[in-house]
C-alpha cells in the first residue's frame, strides 16, 4: 500500500531549524506505521518537543499541550486528527500553473523536487496540468509554484475512480471569519483534511463536521456533529475534528488525518467553528461541506459565463448587480 | 436503465454505484494517455477500497435525505435562500426566494461541483450528467442543471417554484453539495444563437452562490 510509506514523510513547512525534531518523528513513525490503518498507536499527536518559534501559532500551541487528542487515541474510532506540521498520508494533488514552454516545465519540476514529501511529478503543458504525488501539504505546494513566478490554482485532488467522490471542500466566506477546509479521501478509511482560517479570535476554537449543512440561521442551524449511528460505539462523534489554535492575528492552519471518515457521506453537511474549545456554543461560523473535483476532472479554464480565465478567478468574482 | 438506477438510488443508499461519469466536458487526458505516471512503481492505489464501497454497510448520507437547502450569497447585495424537497422518487421541488435583482430574468443554474475557490471555474460546468446541450427545463435536450430563468421585479425580489425530475436529492445524480448560482443575465435557454448558447445559455457572471447542504426534513 503506498500510502503506508507514505506515512514516513514528513511534511514540515516550517524553516529548517525544525527540521531535526520533525525527522527524528519521521522515522519512528515509520517503524510503527506498519500496520496502519488498523494500528491505533499510530498517533500524529506524539511530537517530539518542537522548540521552534514559528510564525505558526499552532506549532507552538501544540507544544504546549500536545497530547489531549492522543489520549483519546486507543479507545477512539475517531482519534488522529493532528495539526501543524503533521505527517500527511500520500495523496495526488493535481494544479493548473502558468506554464507556456518546455523550460517553465523543467523549471516547475525541479522546484517541486526540492519540496518535501513530493514522490512524483507529471506534466502536461498542453493542458497547463501539474500532478503532484506525496504526503506535501497544499499549502506547501501552492508556495512552491509560486515560488517559481507562476500562477498555480489547486483543481483536483484524490483519485475519483477509487472513491466516486474523492474530495470535497468548504469555503469560509466571512464576513468575520474566512477560510478553506479541503477533504480528500485518501483510502477507504481515512480522509486528509487541511484548512486555514483567519479573522479567529486568538485561542482554541472546537471545530467539527455537523449533520446539516443548512446556514440559514448559520451555525445554529447545522445541528449536532455528524455521528453515523452505525458507529456510535465510538466515545467521540466521528465528525469531531478536535481542535484549532488562532494565533495572535487570528488564523489558524490544521492539516491532519481523520480515520473511518467518508468524503460521500460528508457531501451537503457542514463544518461548523466554534467560539470554545468545548463547543459550548452555538458556533459562530459554519459552511457547506461540497463537492470538489478529483484528479482529471475539472481541467476548465475559463469560465463559460463571463470569460474570466482561472488565473483571473476568485472566490469573490462576482458580478455586480445594478439595482 | 434509468429506472435501476432510480431503484439503486431509492433503496441500496450505496456510496458507489459504478462509476456514472458526471464530467461530460473533457476526458481526463493524464489518466488516459499519460501512462508513465500512473504504471509507476510509487503509484498503487489500494484497490480494496473499491469492494469495499461496494459491500459497505448501508451508509447515513447523502441518500437518505429528501430535503435540502441553499444559502445564497455574492459580494453585493444579491441573495437569497431556496430549499429543495422531494417526495420518494417523485419530482424535486425547489421554492427559491431571492433578492437585490436587476428587475427582470436571471439564469438560474445548478453546477456541477460546489466548490468556488476558483471562482465560476471550480464550480465546473451546468450539471450535466447525461451529457446534452444547454436548453430550458421543459426540453428533452438540457442539461440536468439548467432550471431556466427566475424573474426579478421591479423591486428586485424573484420567488419561484420549479418542479423538476432531473434534480435528485438522492443517488448518484444527486445534486446535494453542488452549487446553485444565479446570473447576471436571461439565460436564452439554448436558443439565443449566441456561441454560448449551448452552453451557458449566455447568462453573464454569476450574482450569488450557494452549496446545496442537508437540513432535516
Amino acid at each position: 500500500m503506498a500510502f503506508l510509506r507514505s506515512v514516513a514523510t514528513t511534511t514540515t513547512a516550517i524553516a529548517a531549524s525544525a527540521l531535526p525534531a520533525a525527522i527524528a518523528f519521521s522515522s519512528l513513525s515509520s517503524s510503527q506505521s506498519s500496520q496502519v490503518p488498523k494500528t491505533k498507536n499510530l498517533s500524529l499527536l506524539s511530537f517530539a518537543p518542537n522548540p521552534t518559534p514559528t510564525r505558526f501559532g499552532l506549532v507552538k500551541n501544540f507544544a504546549d499541550k500536545p497530547s489531549v487528542l492522543h489520549m483519546d487515541a486507543p479507545t477512539s474510532d475517531t482519534k488522529a486528527t493532528s495539526q501543524g506540521d503533521a505527517v500527511l498520508p500520500e495523496l495526488l494533488t493535481e494544479y493548473m500553473v502558468d506554464m507556456k514552454c518546455e523550460g517553465c516545465v523543467n523549471a516547475v519540476k525541479n522546484k517541486l523536487q526540492t519540496v518535501n514529501g513530493i514522490k512524483n511529478v507529471e506534466v502536461d503543458l498542453s493542458n497547463q496540468v501539474v500532478r503532484i504525488l506525496g504526503s506535501t501539504p497544499v499549502k506547501t505546494m501552492t508556495e512552491a509554484l509560486e515560488q517559481t513566478g507562476r500562477k498555480a490554482r489547486l483543481i483536483g485532488q484524490g483519485v475519483p475512480e477509487d472513491f466516486l467522490i474523492s474530495a470535497a471542500v468548504a469555503e469560509f466566506k466571512g464576513p468575520e471569519i474566512f477560510g478553506v477546509a479541503r477533504l480528500a479521501q485518501v483510502n477507504m478509511e481515512l480522509a486528509r483534511i487541511e484548512a486555514n482560517f483567519s479573522g479567529l479570535s486568538p485561542g482554541k476554537h472546537g471545530w467539527s463536521i455537523n449533520e446539516f449543512g443548512d446556514l440559514t440561521r448559520g451555525a445554529a442551524s447545522t445541528g449536532k456533529v455528524f455521528n453515523p449511528v452505525n458507529e456510535g460505539k465510538a466515545e467521540k462523534p466521528l465528525g469531531d475534528l478536535g481542535t484549532l489554535s488562532a494565533d495572535e492575528k487570528g488564523e489558524a492552519i490544521f492539516s491532519g488525518i481523520k480515520e473511518n471518515l467518508r468524503i460521500a457521506d460528508l457531501i451537503g453537511r457542514s463544518i461548523v467553528i466554534y467560539g470554545t474549545e468545548d463547543k459550548s456554543d452555538p458556533g459562530v461560523t459554519a459552511a457547506v461541506v461540497a463537492r470538489s473535483a478529483g484528479v482529471g476532472e475539472n481541467y476548465k479554464k475559463i469560465c463559460t459565463c463571463d470569460g474570466t480565465t482561472i488565473w483571473e478567478s476568485s472566490d469573490t468574482d462576482f458580478a455586480i448587480s445594478k439595482v | 436503465m434509468e429506472a435501476a438506477l432510480a431503484a439503486m438510488a431509492a433503496h441500496t443508499l450505496i456510496l458507489s454505484p459504478p462509476h456514472i461519469s458526471s464530467n461530460p466536458h473533457h476526458p481526463p487526458p493524464l489518466l488516459r494517455s499519460s501512462s508513465s505516471f500512473l504504471n509507476g512503481p510509487s503509484l498503487k492505489l489500494p484497490r480494496q477500497s473499491l469492494t469495499f464501497s461496494l459491500s459497505a454497510k448501508p451508509l447515513t448520507i447523502v441518500s437518505a435525505a429528501k430535503k435540502a437547502v441553499v444559502v445564497l450569497k455574492g459580494t453585493s447585495s444579491v441573495e437569497g435562500v431556496a430549499t429543495l424537497t422531494q417526495e420518494e422518487n417523485g419530482p424535486t421541488t425547489v421554492n427559491v426566494r431571492i433578492t437585490g435583482l436587476t428587475p427582470g430574468p436571471h439564469g438560474f443554474h445548478l453546477h456541477e461541483y460546489g466548490d468556488t475557490t476558483n471562482g465560476c471555474i471550480s464550480t465546473g460546468a451546468h450539471f450535466n450528467p447525461t451529457k446534452m446541450t444547454h436548453g430550458a427545463p421543459e426540453d428533452e435536450v438540457r442539461h440536468a442543471g439548467d432550471l431556466g430563468n427566475i424573474v426579478a421585479n421591479a423591486d428586485g425580489v424573484a420567488e419561484a417554484t420549479i418542479v423538476d425530475s432531473q434534480i435528485p436529492l438522492t443517488g448518484p445524480n444527486a445534486v446535494i453539495g453542488r452549487a446553485l448560482v444565479v446570473h447576471e443575465l436571461e439565460d436564452d435557454l439554448g436558443k439565443g444563437g449566441h456561441e454560448l448558447s449551448l452552453t451557458t445559455g449566455n447568462a453573464g457572471g454569476r450574482l450569488a452562490c450557494g452549496v446545496v447542504g442537508l437540513t432535516p426534513v
